[in-house]
């Protein structure tokens, strides 16, 4: 056979397997074509019971605030060194028994290695310090934040930097004012049978300067009243009073751990 | 505590939380034995590995356990590489593995809040001591809490009665094991340890998670003591 008619031979047999595939193909049904054995009368996949959303990384966190819990007393210095000047000690326990936190400011290590963490304390004076570490266990997260303005006598919680909630307060009268800075909420207090204090309070690092001999050290709370009609105004020892529906309102929208500011 | 020691589930688990969700598993009698019950020791990986056959026939109710088991093993691990993160400790590789593991914990966890609904565990709080202040440390603790994962969820899965859960227990172990895996490499340790997974030992679990017991109580019942 000449090389020109192998050529020709073989173009025809090329296009007649071709066609014949091709033909094939598109005349049987898809779940008619021949499959390998091994895969033949397997399902698929099946159905997932859960949905798991995209991953997301961290963002920048500009609105959120850390809280650490002290895991034992500690004292807090005025550097983060061990050898720095003592600033305050602080007791495992808030006075209502709650595990007592702090505001985590900032982070550094000594010389030594040691961590230290700067932080807010629930304490008069220099409210801020240093604690070490090891003196901190379980660490939370908060987006929102508390501003009391003691001009207004309005409270405005904020999430995310925006407000999500107003309302009018009663702060403390002329004698025992409330004090002014930068505090926290620190615990959370209910079903107690005190109609003074409403249904729900929370605690928070502030102390009055005045009523320093009070029991449990004259720490502010933000709670409810039996007094509705005396708010908005200037009547309580120091606390922030909030009508009852309002307290509860904000039992539902604000964590332990929310930076406070008063103004 | 020396490097031999292991981690035991007390010593991560601060508040109760995953003896909780143990108990309802296989009651709490057990569960609280559990509590001294080496991180990744035979006896606790048993317990992970599924609950008695009486409750077996429990179907949905223990569906609902095992998803709640799940879910405080993602949160331990989701909490654990977002405080690390938080932290700013790690750098290079490690801080890449953080970030990409951590984002994927979370996404865990949320998907096991939604499916459990009203039905999720509070969270829970967990005490990681030094371990998400340092590399090496945190590199330690990553491996453990990672074969952990591995080891839990291949225990748990051959109990799940629904198959959609099921499909998605396997889906979510596959990822652990590559997290695992991923750490292990950077620790410098074998990313594969044979052709058939064993538990885990417990001096596998090298320890640098506090060993204080912390348990965590932000609310109270008790009388006010706030000026008023």
């Amino acid at each position: 056979m000449t090389p020109a008619r192998t050529g020709l031979v073989a173009a025809v047999l090329a296009a007649v397997l071709t066609a014949g595939v091709l033909l094939a193909t598109r005349h049987v049904p898809a779940r008619a074509r021949p499959s390998s054995p091994a895969v033949a009368g397997l399902p698929g996949p099946g159905r997932l019971g859960l949905h798991v959303p995209a991953p997301r990384v961290l963002g920048p966190e500009r609105e959120r605030s850390t809280w650490g819990a002290l895991r034992t007393a500690a004292v807090a210095r005025a550097a983060p060194d061990a050898t720095a000047a003592r600033v305050a000690a602080l007791d495992a326990r808030t006075p209502e028994g709650t595990t007592n936190l702090v505001l985590v400011l900032g982070r550094a290590r000594d010389r030594r290695g040691m961590t230290w963490v700067r932080a807010r304390l629930p304490v008069l004076g220099r409210a801020v310090g240093w604690l070490p570490s090891t003196a901190l266990a379980a660490y939370g997260t908060v987006g929102t934040r508390l501003v009391v303005d003691r001009r207004r006598l309005r409270l405005t919680l904020l999430r995310d930097g925006r407000p999500i909630m107003r309302a009018p307060i009663g702060i403390g009268a002329a004698g025992t004012p409330t004090p002014a800075g930068s505090f926290y909420v620190r615990d959370r207090v209910t079903t107690y049978a005190s109609p003074v204090y409403g249904p729900v309070a929370f605690g928070t690092s502030a102390r009055s300067r005045t009523l320093t001999d009070w029991p449990g050290g004259g720490f502010v709370g933000i709670h409810g009243t039996d007094q509705p009609g005396l708010l908005p105004g200037r009547v309580s020892h120091g606390c922030i009073r909030l009508r009852n529906a309002d307290v509860l309102r904000l039992a539902r929208l604000m964590p332990v751990g929310t930076p406070l500011r008063i103004v | 505590m020396s490097e031999k020691q292991p981690v035991l589930l007390a010593d991560v688990d601060a508040d109760g939380a995953l003896t909780e969700a143990l108990g309802r598993m296989h009651g709490s009698t057990r569960a609280e034995a559990l509590r001294t019950a080496a991180l990744g020791g035979a006896a606790l990986l048993g317990a992970a590995a599924g609950a008695p056959a009486a409750f077996a026939a429990g179907g949905h109710r223990q569906d609902v356990a095992i998803l709640s088991f799940a879910l405080l093993l993602e949160e331990l691990q989701a909490v654990f590489y977002t405080e690390v993160e938080r932290n700013k400790v790690l750098h290079g590789g490690l801080k890449r593995q953080a970030t990409i593991v951590g984002a994927h914990e979370r996404a865990h966890v949320r998907a096991l809040r939604v499916a459990l609904g009203k039905k999720a565990p509070k969270r829970p709080h967990f005490d990681f001591g030094a371990a998400t202040e340092g590399p090496a440390a945190f590199r330690r603790t990553a491996v453990a809490f990672e074969d952990l994962a591995v080891a839990a969820y291949k225990g748990q899965a051959p109990r799940i009665s629904s198959r959609a859960y099921l499909a998605s227990a396997l889906s979510i172990h596959s990822v652990e094991a590559r997290h695992a895996a991923w750490i292990r490499r950077l620790a410098g340790r074998q990313p594969v340890q044979g052709p058939f997974d064993e538990p885990l030992s417990g001096h596998e679990v090298a320890t640098i998670v506090a060993k204080t017991r912390f348990v965590m109580q932000m609310q109270t019942k008790g009388k006010p003591r706030f000026t008023g």
